[in-house]
């Protein structure tokens, strides 16, 4: 299955250094990654009311929500059409490919062809409700445009016709492991010798349908989200999107483009017990996190943070403070769940976490476990305190999905 | 494609296994959910004992039956190579909408009876990648799992996921698999995109597998795959498809697949005399069309001397073009 690879074709070589040269988010805590960076590092978190969407009658009526900046060059018509996710997604976009050196001066990509490796779990599932409504109540007007832009094909569609460029688009749907499995499959693609550059990430919105499920499944905290807190009563649902430019070292080196980390592993698991719990022993996130260091050729203790995936939810916290303890020991190693922050952003989160760890590796500053009163035993020394620095040369991010997905990247300096 | 293409799976209408692709489908006429109208529907017969089986598994017990579809293609598949390691087999699936049943029952729920009152069992069903966590539980696969979503032309997409695992060596072998189900509300909504308007796609279920290897090599092989040939509107598929067919084979025959408003398309881009006609034209389960297609090619491959290679378009309805050259000739192992 080769020649897929247009314009010409690429070979495989023994060594091909992934290179990350461009990243952008939006997350609850702000639009753009200095924003959302300055606000996670002095602690604070975006739990608030939810607004964007109904959720009457729910037990938790409390989550985090994002401020949508502006969106220039679309008419008011256009605009309206495009689902939250889309809305979401397009700034981080744009802040990825500008760092990255690959928009043109008039703000479209300038390669034409691009490949995307992208993460969801509800696409722009509020145009999907917004259908099923109108066919329950007997509305035929609008239907046109709502399944226009509920699956995610729609939105890779909007991504493309935005920035202008064409390619191959992989849509992974690896629940809240996706983010991370998006950037995985890219640096795979680039490794493989099948792309030199390719746009991922992950992104979701708040939707009243996903919003309800964790809701009747009384995953959600009715008071604070306290990942690896021994009291902890659930998670806080986010929403947001956060993309990465992987690009092959050579290629990023010959166009002059600045490299902000190196993807140096990757690993992904699954884990056959159950559909919603993970092994209580953490052994499925184990052999991730195992796999990911194989890769990256290191010994755990060279690995100097790890952004946990951290739910909050009982089940989810105890799996992996097991596994980071086998993995880890009590090594110098620094962990934190920044969903205590921005919320879970489910399809997003992995993505947004890899842009945090990149944030770490650059500033040396560490993402604080917020809401925290009486820490878990295995991990209580791990945990990142408020204002806390460290020379970072590696760090771990990871993600566990419903599922069984697990899912573990590491990002270099070099 | 640099791995033997080992063996296949399908649950399709016409029922179970290779040989259901070349009866003549059951077609019946379903209403829509809005109760506005009916259409033609062919459908997998969701009461056959091997699904059945397959429900009273434990895990099972609460699933729909895209979980049943997918699992027993994926069983046949690896029925056809029983000496592969299951450790190292990894599993792409691509899903066009998914666990739609569920997601629909699970929405209804939530609005007749209150938020908070909606089943917790139905909700985690929902989830795309629900229907893979069952089969690789029940099965005891245990390499790399992805699922993938998008419009028919994303087929091609979860094949290269398949290549990209197979040239990294992150699994020796590799089931690309697809699956979907059938609801009532996807005729409303595929007659408000104006897919229906003509009566030339007749929404469909089912579910199709095949099994890649890069330890064994096999007379036919993916020699060529075309991706991401994008189109922004229906007046830039013309385009699309000349640019996505330009990187194949120009000369060599071309499976008629096309559904709805691509069947322009074909006509218009393809000639008449390289087309390879159909059992059932206008049948369309998207993504598991793609992979009931892509079967069927390298069905005409292994019987007919005559032909040494085929071309198998998929029209995205949505979004994109591509297309997988199947040849046969031997195949070249990665080094």
């Amino acid at each position: 299955m080769i020649g897929d690879q247009s314009p010409g074709q690429i070979e495989p070589t023994a060594e091909r250094r992934v290179v990350v040269t461009g990243y952008g988010c939006l997350t609850p805590l702000g639009a753009g990654a200095p924003a959302s960076w300055s606000a996670l590092i002095s602690g604070q978190t975006a739990r608030c009311p939810v607004s964007v969407i109904p959720v009457q009658g729910c037990r938790v009526t409390e989550g985090a929500q994002a401020q949508i900046p502006p969106l220039v060059g679309f008419s008011r018509r256009r605009l309206s059409r495009l689902s939250r996710a889309v809305r979401l997604m397009l700034p981080a976009v744009h802040e990825a490919l500008a760092m990255a050196q690959l928009l043109d001066a008039d703000g479209f990509c300038s390669q034409p062809y691009l490949e995307t490796a992208i993460s969801t779990t509800a696409c722009g599932m509020e145009m999907g409700e917004h259908f099923l409504q109108s066919v329950w109540n007997n509305e035929s007007r609008g239907r046109l445009a709502l399944v226009a832009h509920y699956q995610a094909q729609q939105q890779i569609l909007e991504l493309q016709r935005r920035f202008r460029f064409c390619g191959p688009s992989m849509v992974v749907a690896n629940a809240c492991a996706g983010g991370a499995n998006a950037i995985g499959h890219a640096a795979d693609l680039i490794r493989a010798g099948m792309a030199d550059v390719v746009l991922c990430g992950g992104y979701d919105a708040l939707c009243e349908l996903v919003f309800s499920g964790f809701d009747c499944l009384q995953a959600l905290s009715p008071t604070a989200c306290r990942p690896f807190d021994r009291g902890r009563d659930g998670l806080m649902l986010g929403e947001g999107a956060g993309f990465l430019v992987l690009e092959e070292a050579e290629h990023a080196l010959r166009r002059g483009a600045r490299h902000h980390a190196v993807i140096s592993g990757y690993g992904h698991s699954t884990d056959t017990g159950h559909l919603t719990q993970p092994d209580q022993g953490g052994v499925p996130l184990e052999k991730a996190m195992r796999q990911a260091l194989a890769m990256a050729n290191m010994e755990a203790a060279n690995v100097g943070y790890v952004n946990a995936h951290g739910t909050a939810t009982p089940f989810n916290d105890q799996a992996e403070a097991k596994a980071f303890h086998r993995v880890f020991g009590c090594e110098s190693t620094r962990l934190s769940s920044t969903k205590a922050a921005t919320g879970h952003t489910l399809g997003a989160a992995g993505a947004i976490e890899a842009v945090f760890c990149i944030l770490a590796l650059a500033s040396g500053e560490l993402p604080p476990q917020i809401n925290l009163r009486d820490p878990e035993h295995l991990v209580e020394n791990a945990l990142v305190k408020l204002g806390e620095v460290a020379q970072l040369e590696s760090v771990m991010s990871v993600n566990l999905g419903f599922g069984g997905s697990n899912a573990a990247l590491i990002l270099s300096k070099q | 494609m640099i791995a033997g293409l080992l063996s296949y799976g399908v649950v399709c209408p016409g029922g179970l296994g290779v040989d259901a692709l070349e009866k003549k489908w059951p077609v019946v006429e379903c209403s829509s959910a809005s109760g506005h109208r009916t259409y033609p529907v062919s459908l997998t017969d969701t009461s056959l004992q091997e699904f059945t089986e397959w429900s009273r598994a434990p895990r099972m017990r609460r699933s729909s039956h895209i979980s049943y579809f997918l699992i027993e293609a994926a069983r046949q598949a690896l029925a056809g190579a029983p000496h592969i390691d299951l450790s190292r087999t990894g599993v792409v699936v691509s899903f066009f909408l998914g666990c739609i049943d569920y997601s629909v029952r699970f929405y209804r729920q939530m609005n007749k009876d209150g938020r908070r009152f909606a089943s917790p069992i139905l909700f985690p069903e929902t989830v795309f990648n629900s229907p893979i966590s069952h089969a690789v539980s029940i099965l005891g696969l245990g390499g790399p799992v992805y699922s993938q979503i998008g419009d028919k032309a994303s087929w091609a997409s979860a094949l290269r996921t398949a290549e990209c695992w197979l040239r990294n060596k992150t699994a020796d072998n590799v089931l690309v698999i697809s699956a979907e189900e059938f609801d009532p509300h996807e005729l409303d909504a595929f007659e408000a995109a104006g897919w229906l308007k003509r009566g030339n796609l007749i929404p469909s279920s089912g579910a199709g597998a095949l099994l890649f290897s890069r330890m064994h090599s096999s007379s036919i092989q993916i020699s060529n795959l075309s991706d991401g040939n994008v189109f922004f509107s229906r007046k830039d598929g013309t385009a699309a498809v000349r640019r996505g067919l330009s990187s194949l084979a120009s000369d060599c025959p071309v499976l008629a697949c096309a559904t709805s408003w691509t069947m322009e398309l074909q006509r218009e881009v393809i000639p008449s005399h390289r087309l390879l006609a159909q059992p059932n034209p206008c049948v369309e389960a998207f993504t598991v069309s793609a992979a009931w297609d892509t079967i069927r090619a390298v069905r005409l491959l292994e019987r007919d001397g005559e032909l040494s290679e085929i071309i198998v378009p998929f029209w995205g309805l949505a979004q994109q073009f591509s297309a997988a050259q199947i040849s046969r000739r031997p195949a070249r192992l990665t080094p």
